[in-house]
């Protein structure tokens, strides 16, 4: 009973997972589409759009950090697999369990409390893009605040990976 | 304490062969390093405060924004089947040929190579593409795997590789870090333009060897490399050609120059790429939703993996320096025999091992910012630095027996394939890498002509 529960608990933050990673995706389309608009803009229109040129940096910024979690539940965060590769199901459960366990969890939760001051002082300063014609209020506090999201996202996928190992390691 | 950053280092590398993601270990490893040092007085947890700010600069770093584009660029390339279509064009129209399937499958490399710039996906790419096709045509085993983790190795230094985009990077605060501290603050920069321009004559260089080889073997082993009579349904048509072959290289050449004449950015270059492989796939019909968000997930997995990468390392890098690492390569490097040859020498030798266990990514982000300023302030030439490194690199992934690209290969090679083949098979393509190494070494200007010439010395 109480694995079952388990289960369903890391499912849903496999989906979950999935779910950000999925949406987030679009915005590789829409940095490649804003880029494209501001070359066309500078060498048609003579125009320089400061605003956009800062979105597409964070976009980029946005994609690789909340994607992580995602690229993580598709294991695509590259491994040195000369020895990996080779083991049985069980010694890869076993080196992902202590990795959680000894590096991404204590990782995760050092730069979320990390990233807590810098984060709360940028909103409780109203902070705005430090370029003219830069992005207003209040983004440049919400891409702050993805140095918090980042690492709670990839934690919580980290313990579905976790758990996911310990259930193979006990033969199931 | 400088014995603890040599011995984070040696533990990072130990630890990282058991295998869990590269980024998650970097940095944790550091951290716990970082946390002995605090608990027994011999690290300033001070130095860890600046943490949140250094990764924020990182998310806005404005060079690296490049690199998703460029991707985007080439897993579209990818998914739009341009390579197959390419290597049946020009098989067909070389395959009569002498050794021409192989030549066609070395240029086939080098283009699709050119568009994502990471080996591990090339050579896979490659293998499942050629292999097959090479050995039914009677070519040797040794010479199809050669050939296949030549070419697939070869697009981290053909431009524009994000490999290049990554290490301009890397090299540009080198290189900044160097001349201020030979107190020269009217600094000169180097940028990823500088280092497309760079490694293009070398990596053309490469190409014409590995083509003279093929020419060569071709005519003194004619049974290794058998030429192939077209049956009548696989001739090919000029228009045919053209709708293969004018497309994706008109692409790659229109990014290419762009940059190297100045008139984009390479993030806009990427940009304007990625919105011309889109376009290409639409005309060939082969985009609908599901392809396109197959396209932007796998854009955002590479990148995120990328990028994670570097945050670790970034950790790594700042626990390192905490411990006086910096100092201690410093050290090691000055007082090594033969002055900056002799710390040069080392540094490659060193590299050519890591390349073993560690991918171009890694040895990017947590070597290159140690040993960059050191070698950059003994008066080097950062692009000519940077070129030998991707060269040197790109060898060690194809050395028997730890060559990243010969397991990669064997996981996509049919079982009848032997191991020891692929070993034969890639040795000429190692002298031939080595070969090149050495004369770049003994004529800089290879490297340090074109971007001296486009962007002036």
């Amino acid at each position: 009973m109480p694995d079952e529960k388990n289960n369903n608990r890391m499912n849903r933050l496999d989906r979950f997972s999935e779910i950000t990673g999925q949406f987030t995706a679009w915005l590789t389309l829409l940095m490649v589409v804003v880029t494209f608009v501001i070359v066309v803009m500078r060498y048609v229109f003579d125009a320089g759009l400061i605003w956009m040129q800062e979105s597409v940096v964070w976009m980029h910024a946005f994609v690789f950090m909340i994607g992580a979690a995602y690229t993580l539940q598709r294991d695509e965060h590259v491994r040195v697999d000369i020895f990996y590769r080779e083991m049985s199901a069980r010694g890869r459960a076993w080196i992902d369990l202590l990795g959680v366990l000894v590096f991404l969890l204590p990782l995760c939760i050092f730069l979320a409390l990390k990233a807590w001051d810098f984060v709360a002082f940028s909103w409780a300063l109203a902070e705005t893009s430090r370029e003219s014609g830069g992005l207003p209020y209040p983004l440049l506090p919400m891409l702050k605040t993805v140095l918090i999201l980042m690492p709670a996202a990839v934690g919580l996928q980290g313990m579905s990976l976790a758990l996911k190992s310990l259930a193979i390691i006990r033969g199931r | 304490m400088e014995w603890v950053a040599g011995l984070l280092f040696l533990s990072v590398i130990v630890i990282l062969l058991a295998g869990f993601p590269v980024a998650f270990t970097l940095g944790g490893t550091a951290l716990i390093f970082a946390g002995i040092g605090i608990l027994t007085g011999t690290f300033s947890g001070a130095l860890l405060s600046g943490l949140p700010n250094r990764m924020f600069g990182l998310m806005t770093n404005q060079t690296l924004v490049a690199v998703p584009l460029f991707v985007f660029m080439g897993v579209t390339l990818e998914r739009a089947r341009i390579a197959e279509e390419l290597l049946e064009t020009l098989s067909a129209l070389f395959g009569s040929l002498r050794g021409g399937l192989g030549i066609s499958v070395t240029l086939v490399g080098m283009l699709l190579a050119a568009s994502t710039g990471i080996v591990g996906a090339t050579v896979v790419t490659m293998g499942l593409l050629s292999l097959p096709t090479m050995l039914r045509r009677g070519y040797s085993p040794e010479i199809s795997t050669g050939i296949i983790c030549a070419s697939g190795t070869l697009g981290q230094i053909i431009p524009p590789s994000i490999i290049l985009v990554m290490l301009g990077d890397v090299m540009t605060s080198a290189y900044q870090q160097a001349q201020i501290e030979m107190g020269i603050y009217s600094a000169r920069t180097v940028s990823v333009g500088d280092l497309f321009a760079g490694a293009l004559i070398p990596g053309l260089l490469l190409v014409g060897l590995y083509v003279a080889y093929l020419m060569l073997v071709a005519h003194f082993r004619p049974a290794m490399m058998p030429p192939h009579e077209p049956g009548p349904d696989e001739k090919v048509g000029f228009l045919q050609v053209i709708h293969a072959l004018v497309p994706p290289l008109g692409l790659i050449l229109a990014v290419l120059g762009s940059i190297l004449l100045g008139l984009a950015t390479p993030t806009e270059a990427a940009g304007v790429g990625g919105m011309g492989a889109l376009l290409i796939a639409v005309l060939r019909k082969q985009l609908n939703l599901e392809r396109l968000q197959e396209i932007m997930r796998s854009t955002l997995r590479i990148s995120s993996m990328v990028f994670m990468i570097l945050i670790g390392a970034s950790i790594f890098s700042l626990v390192f320096r905490g411990y006086g690492g910096d100092d201690g390569v410093r050290a090691v490097l000055d007082s090594l025999p033969g002055g900056v040859v002799g710390a040069v020498t080392v540094v490659m030798l060193v590299m050519f091992l890591l390349g073993f266990v560690l991918d171009f990514i890694e040895i990017t982000f947590i070597v290159v910012p140690i040993v960059g300023p050191v070698l950059l302030g003994m008066g080097l030439d950062p692009v000519w630095l940077g070129i030998m490194i991707a060269i040197n690199l790109q060898t060690s992934f194809l050395t028997p027996p730890f060559g990243f690209a010969l397991f990669y290969l064997r996981g996509v090679a049919p079982p009848e394939i032997k191991t020891a083949q692929i070993y034969r098979g890639v040795m000429p393509f190692v002298a031939i890498q080595l070969f090149a190494l050495i004369l770049i070494a003994i004529f800089p200007e290879l490297v340090t002509w074109l971007p001296d010439k486009i962007y002036g010395p």
